[in-house]
């Protein structure tokens, strides 16, 4: 996983390289938060292009976080989702919400 | 081509990428498209990672895996069983509602049982309270055929 904080635009971009599914989630969970508490940022991009693994564990992930920025009236967008994981973001409100390229 | 593999492992949560990399090998010749594996993995890896995470209380219990690759008229199918000996499930169709989920303080987005239905074609849920669960999980192959002859001239000189 890499962080990259741009100051002009406040916006955090947070790319993930992992496997995402429950065993590596927890470990996750813990850094995307402890970036986006540091930055609270008004934008966060969510890059999954070298994401090769995805389940559900990653949704909630994804929408756990989203959860987070919307309290702080942030923004999030998903970066180049593969195929399969647009069906997993489309099976639940999120797709709705959040800007996905 | 009819082939089968069996695999069983204890129930802890690395062990849920072990199965889908052994489940990759296994099917990886088949002629299937990335997106067909990639979906055959997220099914697999929902039903062993609930059996995991919610069947047992205690360590060094087993979780089987058994996957089934076959021939009806012409068409080729996978199967997957993920069998555990665990509590069971006391309401099925609870436990497959959408956004249902046992752990939210763990942020289980509860979409595991709706992925496997969207990924596969038929699943299959057997489940006895103090006896286990047993998940069937199907689905209908587009294999492409490949020919890996290479076809060369023969000098007849």
């Amino acid at each position: 996983m890499k962080c990259e904080y741009d100051k002009d635009t406040e916006s955090l971009k947070i790319e993930l390289s992992e496997e995402i599914d429950m065993s590596t989630c927890k470990t996750l969970r813990n850094i995307m938060d402890g970036y986006i508490i540091k930055y609270s940022p008004k934008e966060c991009v969510l890059d999954l292009e070298k994401v090769n693994f995805m389940d559900s564990s990653g949704l909630g992930l994804i929408m756990g976080r989203y959860n987070l920025i919307k309290m702080m009236n942030s923004k999030m967008t998903i970066l180049n989702p593969g195929d399969y994981i647009k069906k997993i973001l489309g099976m639940t409100e999120l797709a709705k919400d959040v800007k996905i390229i | 081509m009819n082939n089968k593999i069996k695999i069983e492992v204890d129930n802890l949560l690395s062990n849920v990428s072990v199965v889908r990399v052994a489940l990759t090998s296994f099917i990886s010749n088949e002629g299937l498209s990335l997106d067909e594996i990639m979906e055959i993995k997220t099914a697999v890896s929902e039903a062993v990672t609930n059996s995991i995470e919610h069947a047992y209380t205690e360590k060094e219990n087993t979780v089987s895996i058994t996957a089934k690759l076959f021939e009806i008229d012409n068409m080729h199918y996978i199967s997957i069983v993920v069998q555990d000996y665990g509590k069971g499930i006391e309401d099925v169709e609870l436990v497959t509602t959408p956004g249902y989920t046992t752990k939210p303080e763990l942020e289980h987005a509860g979409m595991g049982f709706t992925i496997m239905e969207t990924f596969m074609d038929e699943i299959i849920i057997d489940s006895e309270l103090g006896k286990g669960t047993k998940i069937t999980l199907t689905k209908k192959l587009n294999v492409k055929k490949t020919n890996n002859i290479v076809k060369g001239e023969i000098n007849n000189e």
